[in-house]
């Protein structure tokens, strides 16, 4: 009997016991340890796809600046923001993908001994200079957000601090950021993407973002803006060479979102046409970037009407260079700086030369860009309806205007400089079937999870800008 | 049940004949067959003389001169005195005893008990009642029989079944019943991905406990709550399915052959039912061309919805077929009329067949079984057929008296072709056919265009070219033959156990119990296609992919080292004492790997990884391994078998937890009192009340301690690394439920009625479960110990024979659950609620399923109405205001309560049995009738308006739909809302009405099963040696949908079984109505 309660025991015995498998509880197929710029790569991707994506679940902003209308499906183009979870997406890219893996590349950074001094500052630099960009959008599109108490596991609820502060805070540390990136270090070089570690175009990133983020404020703290915008003028950007841009590939996940969701090599889909919005203005100015925005129909530009359903085959889509799986994205370029420079005159800072010259620069600049020649700039801005001295108009009419062109496939900028700028005059659609009352989203609503997430925090913010509306003004955008 | 019994008993007892004067011998048999009965007790009155009948029920025994009566008992037969009187010769007819009270049930760790000894609630179901109806997933059978047990089954073809007992405990961990077969835990998981649990791409591949062979179950034991299961440990804190299989008898041998055929056929009353006066367009109108025979209107092909022109015979119009140069209608006009065949037509007969034999016997030492089960199931949907070959044997020996071994080994091959792809998906046909789908479309004239020559020609042209992939939907016939999916699951099981009684009171038992599964799946989606949305990493939205081909390999496995040691030892006259000591050692090991190709397929029709357009991205791995060791300990002391006491106590340690923080301990409490024992009335038969308190802990999932990183595709040469979606924590806790139950139960009028009452609380602290964040903390889940659920109900089963002759009787069984389920509290105080539903991959429709404190859990969340004075309120268009808050609670998909009447007729050798099944409240959201109503498929939006006027005419015109309600200052609506067009509509998703407004109850009574039995008299049989019976029945399941609310689909249908889309409903299969016989030979 006792032989056979010894195979008993030893039947249990046969394994080790569980305080001898602490290796149980280590992913085996997962790191716990990563180098520090592979962060910066992955959430400057992502920054970049939330940008580029016509996806209409996330970024639907070629729309509500009637570069595009839709063909079949009119929930997006007359601004339901429900039947999606697009601000979720935005929200969501934003706070985790991008703020997420930067905080980390940061905190890497920081912790890594064997990093010099001023190499650690320069690629924190980087870094900030990349989370000021992801802030900007964030507060530019919902207003009050998390902040102080965002990125903390911890606490669930964060609070939603004002939008003002938020600037007021990113714009410090911009400042910050541009003193390190000039303080003679190293940054991040192969990881590194857009400047492949050149730091002197990382400054002039820095300073062009400055004049953007100060220029935003010219309507409502003017005295503010041009001390900013004075401050950045000297060392913006002085080419399409400087352009801050995401050089996407060819072949899946790394090709351009657009390729992704347009291109018939991945998506059979047919969901948008150019809006007749812009091939209508585009039309009457002869405009010499149309072959390079739009495919065209009987040999004609054609857009669809705005707000209503079109039949695909009977209007211009977006072009098949913008739809080319390596097409590049842009966060910032010398065009838009330009016209920046342009506004900052008019409106009396100085910043050097004069509006019409920094306007004709950037229309140029944006010909050339797009594959049209010098002449083909030259001819065109020498036409009286776009010529600076003879365009009909203010300031803010002809800059809003060629911005608005220029800032074609550049969703995001184009409705953000539409609600600064207020021009080009934009419709929301009515008549026929379109519910009554729409209006152009000047904010975006919070996701619907936040309403479930952290809701009290949520409902503060919502009743302190009069309700979470996408009617709701933002700080800025008082005209 | 008895045959077990017998068994038992057979190889426990051996009580030594003395030898004395008279000699006595007989034969005891079933009083109801004649069959000899084996093993039964007979003991000469008043001594401890006796011995057990031999395997042909004969016994032999010499009966002192001082005694006269002989004692027949078994448990399970009603015990007989029978006078001696001076014969030789006595043979004995015995009955069964009814009430089964005294039956023997298997507890936890196969440990058996008498019934009346158990102080907590456990509910028998024998293997006949579970393959009655002949379902090849018996989980599905025990829908409606056991009290306290919800059970939901979607219609796909071998889909998952939701398993939960006494309601859900953990708010996102596991919530499903343990699988037991024969103390061998058996996986219940399933392996579908997450995005096929959120409603998106994906298929159903059932779940593993599904494999089990209904054939070779002896008796199904649901032990539900936390008392009865603690001895399982943390893993059965959500009841325990004990399934004891079947046994070879000693000293016989038997073979039975069962042989069915069902067919079945879909429930039209739970499938859309179209409109079917206005064609194809989300706008009224036709585009213009000249398709072949001259300039004339087109059907807006690229239009996925109804809301065109009105239908009118004399007007011919180009349909989808003029561009389809292969049809009859190539170039040819039609006049525009509604389909002749709508999509209900596109479902097949589904053709089941179960074929079955069961060897079973033994010599004086062995016993052994051998069966093997082969299905062949062909679904409803065109190419769908699964396979399961099961395969069983068990078999034990008695190397001595005291010394048992045994061992059993079953495998399961289930292969499968063609399982329904599920939710908001190109390759579930149900997207279009419930939601983006023209009128006109004749569905047969689809499978013509289809079968032609195996192109994609789909209703669903981008253009009138006739060229390319169709714009959204492709042919069905192509979706079914072409872009299928195909799995095969290896499943093995087994045990190897030896017996070594150390004394005549206790036995010491060693077991090694081992569970693996092997699991291939491919999907597809051919070049040609219209392309899905797809991805591997559940942590990336998906992305819409032309072409693709992914396969996806897992195994696991789970071995138990048990070691018991258990005793049943009588103290003294009045006091009984059992119980057993043990330990457990448990592995578990689950390795898989996903991968896909990337940017489509480059060969058409070659479905491998090197046939990728780009480089393929990393494939998707996991190795994940979990240890626990436990020991534990039970006691049960039973006075004059009136009070019993049970305490049992367990300890366990887990590889999930931190190490030094690693073991939790826990413990139940139990009492039963016999009070019938005190109350000697005619009408009390049996009477039992019980009352336990038990805590159970439980390990957190693995992994979840310790952070890793993500590693996306690289960019190019440059590495990319991000922080995962989840936040891991390294200070988790083990969770702990405790409950408390109390019963009653009672039998009386010798058993003609009786009843099982049972009231429970159980809490749920700690729960160790990732919990959604905003993602503005930098994550979007974090692992915590997580606030309280609570779970109150009452349970009963009762039973009643209301009629009981010679010829006829009539048995009635009944089945009611009720639980009441609260969130009490969540990990901090600041918050109030969890999402459920995924935050990567969010519900459609912008609904969420949640957690919310004070509130059921899993309840819906969306707009409401906006309520003026109780009524729903319009705008100044007619149309219903939504809240502008997404938070409002717009359902609680848990049902109020759940029931079950079982009917059974015995009228000689006929014997008919039928159950009806009933939910009653569970709300669902329907993103069909959200989508399919906004693109004008139901008969609401069409039709004439109270003046008579049509719906879709222009509102000046008296068109339009007055919708129930107020408007904003109160008074009635009498606001006429446009109902014109797609997307001017006042239906469905479009204007973004209330979610509230598509949220339906899911109540429903079924009559779920019935079976008409029918056994070969004897005398027939007694020509047919060897046979020794055959019974011929005719089966039906899910006949009858007696009652429901929802109109057009099955309340019943899910996507997946788990937690996180209970109450959602998204391109939904109608049920099935299955018919057929099965013919059941004994040999």
């Amino acid at each position: 009997m006792r032989h056979l309660i010894i195979i008993f025991i030893s039947l249990t015995l046969i394994t080790s016991c569980v305080d001898s498998l602490d290796d149980y509880n280590i992913d085996q197929k997962r790191p716990s340890t990563a180098p520090a710029e592979t962060f910066l790569t992955a959430s400057v991707k992502l920054l970049s796809d939330l940008i580029a994506t016509p996806n209409v679940n996330v970024n639907n902003f070629r729309l509500y600046a009637q570069q595009w209308a839709t063909t079949t499906y009119l929930q997006e183009p007359r601004y339901d923001l429900t039947s999606r979870i697009i601000p979720q997406n935005i929200w969501q890219t934003l706070y985790k993908d991008v703020i997420a893996d930067l905080r980390e590349a940061r905190r890497l950074t920081d912790e890594d001994d064997l990093i010099a001094e001023g190499d650690k500052a320069a690629m924190i630099a980087q870094l900030e200079v990349i989370e000021v960009y992801t802030w900007f959008v964030l507060v530019t599109t919902f207003g009050d957000a998390p902040y102080s108490q965002a990125m903390d596991y911890r606490n669930p609820v964060p609070v939603y601090d004002n939008d003002e502060t938020i600037y007021a805070d990113i714009l410090v540390r911009l400042d910050d950021a541009i003193a390190s990136l000039a303080s003679g270090g190293d940054g991040f070089d192969h990881a590194d993407v857009m400047y492949d570690g050149d730091l002197d175009q990382w400054i002039k990133f820095a300073n062009s973002l400055k004049l953007k983020l100060g220029m935003l404020l010219a309507d409502v703290d003017k005295a503010k803006a041009k001390q900013i915008v004075e401050a950045a003028a000297a060392n913006v950007f002085t080419s399409n060479d400087d352009n801050a841009r995401f050089p996407y590939l060819s072949s899946p996940p790394n090709n351009n979102p657009l390729s992704a969701n347009l291109n018939p090599a991945f998506s059979s889909r047919q969901d948008y046409v150019v809006a007749s919005t812009i091939t209508d203005k585009m039309n009457a100015l002869n405009d010499p970037r149309r072959p390079f925005y739009f495919t065209t129909v009987n040999g004609e530009y054609k857009g669809g009407n705005y707000g209503f359903a079109n039949a695909y085959g009977d209007f211009s889509h977006t072009s098949n260079k913008t739809i080319a799986a390596d097409f590049e994205a842009l966060f910032l370029d010398y065009s838009e700086v330009e016209f920046l420079l342009a506004e900052a005159v008019e409106r009396g800072f100085a910043v050097g030369g004069t509006a019409e010259e920094h306007y004709n620069k950037a229309i140029e600049a944006s010909i050339v860009y797009w594959g049209g020649t010098v002449a083909d700039a030259t001819t065109y801005r020498n036409q009286a309806s776009v010529k600076y001295t003879s365009a009909a108009g203010t300031y803010k009419e002809k800059i809003g205007l060629q911005k608005w062109i220029a800032l074609y496939n550049r969703g995001i900028d184009a409705w953000t400089e539409w609600r600064r700028l207020d021009y080009p005059v934009l419709l929301p659609p009515s008549g026929g079937n379109v519910p009554v009352g729409l209006t152009i989203p000047v904010r975006i609503i919070y996701p619907i999870n936040e309403q479930t997430l952290n809701g009290i925090n949520r409902q503060a913010a919502a009743d302190g800008m009069g309700g979470d509306l996408a009617t709701s003004k933002l700080f800025w955008d008082v005209n | 049940m008895k045959k077990i019994l017998l068994l038992l008993l057979v190889t426990i007892l051996s009580i030594p004949v003395l030898a004395q004067e008279t000699n006595v011998s007989g034969k005891v048999t079933d009083e109801a067959d004649g069959a000899p009965l084996p093993g039964v007790n007979v003991v000469v009155k008043g001594t401890t003389n006796g011995t057990v009948t031999d395997s042909n029920g004969k016994y032999s025994l010499t009966v002192p001169s001082s005694s006269n009566t002989l004692v027949f008992s078994f448990i399970g037969l009603v015990t007989q005195e029978v006078e001696v009187g001076g014969r030789q010769v006595i043979d004995v007819p015995m009955k069964a005893d009814i009430t089964q009270l005294n039956e023997v049930v298997v507890t936890a760790l196969g440990i058996e008990r008498k019934r009346n000894e158990l102080p907590y609630a456990a509910q028998q179901v024998t293997g006949d009642q579970i393959t009655t109806t002949r379902n090849a997933n018996f989980v599905n059978a025990l829908s409606g029989k056991v009290a306290g047990v919800d059970i939901k089954t979607n219609n796909n073809l071998g889909g998952s079944t939701n398993v939960v007992i006494r309601g859900y405990k953990s708010i996102t961990g596991n919530n499903q019943a343990l699988f037991v077969i024969d103390g061998v835990p058996v996986s219940n998981a399933n392996t579908n991905s997450i995005q096929q649990r959120n409603g998106g791409t994906g298929v159903d591949y059932g779940n593993a406990a599904a494999d089990i062979n209904p054939d070779n179950i002896a008796s199904l034991n649901v032990l539900k709550g936390a008392a009865a299961t603690a001895l399982y440990g943390s893993r059965a804190a959500n009841g325990v399915i004990m399934i004891t299989t079947k046994k070879g008898k000693k000293d016989a041998f038997s073979v039975v052959v069962n042989s069915g055929v069902t067919v079945g056929v879909i429930d039209k009353t739970t499938y859309a039912k179209y409109q079917r006066e206005y064609g194809a367009g989300y706008n009224p109108g036709f585009y213009s061309g000249d398709l072949g025979s001259g300039v004339a209107p087109v059907v807006q092909f690229d239009a996925d919805a109804s809301f065109g022109t009105q239908f009118d015979p004399n007007l011919m119009v180009y349909h989808w077929d003029a561009l389809d140069p292969f049809s009859p209608n190539y170039q040819q006009m039609k006049p525009w009329v509604g389909a002749k065949n709508d999509p209900s037509e596109f479902y097949e007969q589904a053709v089941t067949s179960n074929q079955n034999i069961t060897l079973m016997g033994g010599t004086d030492k062995t016993v052994f079984k051998l069966a093997y089960t082969r299905v062949d199931d062909k679904g409803v949907l065109p190419n769908s057929k699964l396979e399961k070959d099961l395969i069983n044997f068990s078999a034990s020996y008695d190397i001595s008296n005291r010394l048992t071994v045994g061992a059993s080994a079953n495998y399961s091959r289930i292969t499968g072709v063609g399982r329904y792809g599920t939710g908001y998906n190109g390759n579930n046909p149900n997207q279009q056919f419930r939601q983006w789908w023209q009128v006109n479309t004749d569905i047969k004239e689809q499978k013509d265009a289809y079968f032609r020559n195996q192109l994609n020609i789909s209703w669903n042209w981008p253009d009138l070219t006739g060229v390319g992939p169709p714009i959204y939907s492709d042919n069905p016939y192509w979706t079914r033959y072409k872009n299928y999916a195909n799995d095969s699951r290896d499943h093995y099981f087994g045990y190897a156990t030896m017996t070594y009684k150390i004394t005549d009171w206790m036995e010491a038992i060693g077991r090694i119990a081992f569970d693996a599964t092997t699991d291939f799946q491919e999907e597809r989606v051919a070049v040609g296609s219209s392309g899905v949305r797809f991805g591997i990493d559940p942590s990336v939205a998906p992305i819409s992919v032309p072409s693709f081909y992914s396969r996806y390999n897992q195994s696991y496995s789970e071995t138990n080292y048990d070691l018991l040691l258990n005793f049943n030892k009588k103290i003294s006259e009045n006091f009984n004492l059992t119980g057993l000591l043990g330990t457990n050692v448990r592995r578990t090991r689950l390795s898989s790997m996903k991968a896909a190709t990337n940017g489509g397929l480059v060969i058409p029709e070659l479905y491998s990884l090197s046939n990728s357009v780009s480089p393929l991205q990393a494939p998707l791995e996991s190795y994940v391994r979990v240890g626990v060791d436990g020991i534990f300990a039970n006691a049960n002391l039973g006075y004059k078998e009136m009070l019993f006491l049970d305490l049992s106590a367990r300890q366990d340690k887990s590889t999930t937890l931190p190490e030094g923080n690693n073991s939790y301990f826990y413990f139940s409490t139990s009492g039963g009192f016999v009070f019938s024992k005190l109350i000697s009335a005619s009408w009390l038969t049996f009477g039992k009340a019980r009352v336990n308190y038990a805590e159970v802990g439980n390990d957190p999932v693995p992994l979840s301690l310790y952070d890793v990183y993500d590693k996306p595709t690289a960019f190019g040469s440059v590495a990319m690394f991000s922080l995962p979606n989840t936040k891991n924590n390294p200070d988790l806790v083990a969770e702990r439920t405790k409950s408390l139950e109390a019963g009653i139960e009672a039998e009386f009028f010798e058993g003609r009625l009786g009843f099982d009452f049972t009231w429970y609380q159980s809490n749920s602290f700690d729960q160790a479960i990732p919990v959604n964040l905003t993602s503005a903390t930098g994550y979007v889940a974090r692992f915590v110990n997580s606030g309280e659920v609570e779970n109150k109900g009452i349970e009963i089963s009762a039973f009643a024979t209301p009629i009981e002759s010679e010829n006829f009787s009539w048995t009635l069984g009944l089945a009611f659950t009720r639980n009441r389920n609260t969130v009490v509290s969540l990990y901090s105080d600041a918050v109030t609620n969890v999402q459920l539903s995924d935050v990567i991959n969010p519900l459609q429709g912008s609904v969420t399923t949640n957690a919310a404190v004070g509130h059921p859990y899993g309840v819906l969340k969306g707009t409401n109405f906006v309520y003026t004075d109780g009524q729903r309120t319009v705008n100044s268009q007619g149309r219903y205001i939504a809240t502008a808050s997404s938070a409002e609670i717009i359902g609680n998909p848990n049902p109020d309560w759940l029931g079950g009447i079982t009917n059974t007729f015995n009228y000689k050798n006929v014997k008919l049995n039928f159950l009806i099944d009933i939910r009653h409240g569970g709300d669902i959201f329907s993103l069909d009738q959200w989508y399919g109503e906004g693109t004008g498929l139901y008969p609401n939006t069409a039709g004439l308006n109270e003046l008579g006027v049509p719906k879709r005419a222009p509102v000046a015109e008296g068109g339009g739909v007055i919708l129930p309600g107020v408007k904003q200052d109160g008074t009635p609506n009498d606001i006429r809302a446009s109902n014109q067009d797609g997307n001017g509509t006042v239906f469905g998703y479009p204007n973004s009405p209330p979610r509230a407004w598509y949220v339906y109850d899911g109540s429903y009574i079924k009559l779920r099963e019935v079976a008409l039995t029918y056994s070969l008299p004897s005398a027939w049989i007694e020509n047919l040696r060897p046979l020794k019976g055959i019974d011929i029945s005719l089966v039906g399941r899910n006949l009858w949908i007696i009652d429901k609310n929802m109109q057009y689909s099955d309340p019943e249908e899910t996507l997946s079984s788990g937690n996180s889309t209970n109450g959602y409903q998204s391109g939904a299969y109608p049920a099935i109505k299955t018919y057929g016989f099965n013919v059941k030979f004994n040999l």
